[in-house]
């Protein structure tokens, strides 16, 4: 069921078309042919039942791993076929976890740095991004604090702030308010939805909660690797 | 932050695993050090001697045996003629137990013969003449030995006058007790038999002179060899077995650090392997996360290393003042050894570091999405 019609002026991110992924030589079928187009600035919610596929569907998307048959392209270029898919993953989109994954040996600011060893700026420069970005993300007396020191929704605010690293144009968030608490998750929703508009970034956001896919703009429902509804959060139904 | 200290910081997840891996390279290198080091401190420390008493060539009998086989003192007679020979010099060598001390140097010399030139007399005297019961004691002898002039040495059967202490110029000429070879021949046996002639060329004579002159010399001896001097202590049977020894042991102890630094990198890779695989959705490229590993193991060897040429540094001095070894050789600590040691302590790290590098780098980023 497809009820989404992709604005014509914005260039698309993602069109996959027949997507296909099966495990254990076919015997799993975790995606059975998924067909969509994702434009760019969009805010995509992708929901689902655990084992729909969406999870599957997001390392698609992140160039983790690869499809078994269909076509999945980013900006007109065929994923799967990227020669490099470790610049993909370092400068165009940025990851976030449901369970932060920040590394527990290194503070706040270093967890942030990570990502930018893949860069050619300095130092000095890296730094100065990293402390800018967990000053945007509301961080900026925590930058010293291991995780181990830092609430949940300060961790994943980390984890944002890691993931805009290297100013990526896609953000891709697996359940990011899955391990918090309803006041955090808000919290964390907001911050993600600002940063979405105000950087014009594409947001395509796993959840398995109506409520934060009704934060989108569009809503895709999966359920035993087929989509089932793609249109209007607002009409989406639990048993849709 | 620079990637060195994502390194280090690797490392100190575990300070205590980390230290007794560190403890284990420290102790290889350590074995290497030591070892190594007496086995070149043997050749390095006679050469010195030769050097001091003005011996050019050594005419040998040492090749084929662990031990000197004496030939007869009249050998000498088919070469002390030869054009560029300035002089030669009877010698017996023996490795002796004398009073308390475990082993000594006996260095009989032909009396009037050049190899008594060297000795600078801190005390007392020469002997008066070739059958005089008397013996000089290097400086070191005489501290190993509780001796001064006046008292009597015990050697075999014999008892014999300190008639004079005597600085020699090198660490195994202090650490002899000097006689006439007469004397020791008597003492041990050897009726005119002696274990070397040493030669001394006339002034000027280049390598390529010493070693045409060895040429001619082995040629009219063929019943022993005429080598330059130290050389001939690097071809014998002897030092060949406890070089052999000294670099086996010194290869076992790095086996052992090798398997020691995989064991810890590997462990230390399959606790990481969901951090790694989050590293590389984040983008890492895998030859960063290999080169992490690498640098990590290599870091690893390094501070091993460094451990271990102190260790070593320890080991050669308790083996320096051991009884059994105290005034026969001195172990070399050169900047050479210890450069093969840190090269060494490198290599086993990134050589250890290989596998674990190459198991990381099998990851699959998408172990992030999971747990």
């Amino acid at each position: 069921m497809n009820n989404h019609e992709t604005p014509a002026a914005s260039p698309l991110v993602f069109e996959a078309a027949g997507l296909v992924k099966e495990f254990d030589e076919g015997a799993v079928h975790a995606l059975r042919g998924v067909d969509f187009q994702i434009a760019d600035g969009e805010f995509v919610a992708i929901v689902g039942p655990s084992g729909s596929g969406k999870t599957t569907l997001l390392q698609m998307l992140g160039a983790l791993d690869r499809p078994s048959a269909g076509t999945l392209l980013y900006r007109g270029k065929s994923l799967p076929d990227f020669k490099d898919d470790a610049a993909y993953r370092a400068h165009e989109i940025g990851f976030i976890f449901q369970s932060f994954h920040l590394l527990p040996t290194f503070t706040a600011v270093e967890n942030v740095l990570m990502p930018m060893f893949e860069n050619d700026q300095s130092g000095s420069d890296r730094t100065a991004r990293a402390r800018e970005l967990l000053k945007s993300v509301g961080l900026e007396q925590r930058v010293n604090h291991f995780p181990s020191k830092l609430s949940g929704g300060e961790r994943q605010r980390v984890a944002i702030a890691r993931s805009l690293a290297n100013s990526p144009s896609v953000l891709l968030a697996d359940e990011p308010t899955g391990n918090l608490d309803s006041e955090n998750a808000v919290h964390i929703l907001d911050l993600l939805t600002h940063l979405h508009r105000q950087r014009r970034m594409t947001l395509i956001l796993i959840t398995h909660d109506m409520m934060v896919a009704r934060r989108a703009s569009r809503a895709i429902q999966m359920k035993d690797g087929r989509i089932v509804f793609d249109g209007d959060p607002s009409k989406l139904t639990a048993n849709s | 932050m620079t990637f060195l200290n994502v390194v280090t910081r690797g490392l100190w997840r575990r300070p205590i695993r980390t230290g007794l891996t560190l403890l284990g390279i420290a102790v290889g290198i350590a074995a290497v050090v030591t070892l190594i080091g007496m086995s070149r401190g043997f050749i390095t420390s006679w050469t010195a001697g030769m050097k001091s008493r003005g011996t050019d060539i050594v005419v040998h009998n040492m090749r084929g045996s662990l031990t000197p086989q004496p030939f007869p003192a009249s050998t000498r007679d088919r070469i002390a003629h030869l054009p560029g020979v300035a002089g030669t010099c009877n010698i017996l060598v023996n490795l002796m137990s004398v009073e308390t001390a475990e082993l000594m140097i006996l260095s009989g010399r032909e009396w009037g013969g050049f190899a008594w030139d060297n000795l600078k007399f801190v005390s007392g005297r020469m002997p008066n003449d070739q059958m005089e019961k008397a013996v000089v004691l290097g400086t070191t002898a005489a501290e190993v030995l509780k001796k001064k002039v006046g008292d009597t040495v015990q050697i075999e059967t014999e008892e014999l006058a300190v008639v004079g202490i005597a600085d020699g110029g090198a660490f195994v000429e202090n650490g002899s007790i000097v006689l006439s070879l007469p004397l020791l021949q008597q003492i041990t046996g050897n009726q005119d038999k002696i274990s070397a002639i040493d030669v001394r060329c006339v002034a000027g004579t280049d390598q390529a002179g010493i070693a045409k002159l060895c040429e001619e010399m082995s040629r009219l001896i063929p019943e022993a060899h005429a080598e330059p001097a130290g050389e001939h202590l690097v071809h014998t049977e002897g030092y060949r077995m406890i070089n052999a020894m000294s670099w086996g042991t010194s290869l076992l102890a790095v086996i052992v650090g090798v398997l020691g630094v995989t064991n810890t990198m590997l462990m230390s890779v399959f606790e990481r392997q969901h951090e790694i695989a989050i590293l590389l959705a984040l983008g890492w490229r895998r030859i960063r996360i290999v080169r992490m590993i690498l640098l990590e193991s290599a870091l690893l060897g390094l501070l091993g290393g460094i451990v271990g040429i102190g260790l070593g540094v320890v080991g050669i001095q308790l083996m320096k003042s051991a009884p059994a070894i105290r005034g026969l050789l001195e172990p070399d600590l050169s900047l050479n050894l210890i450069l093969i040691a840190v090269t060494i302590s490198v290599c086993v790290g990134v050589l250890s570091g290989f596998y674990p590098a190459w198991r990381s780098s099998r990851l699959t980023p998408s172990l992030a999405l999971h747990g």
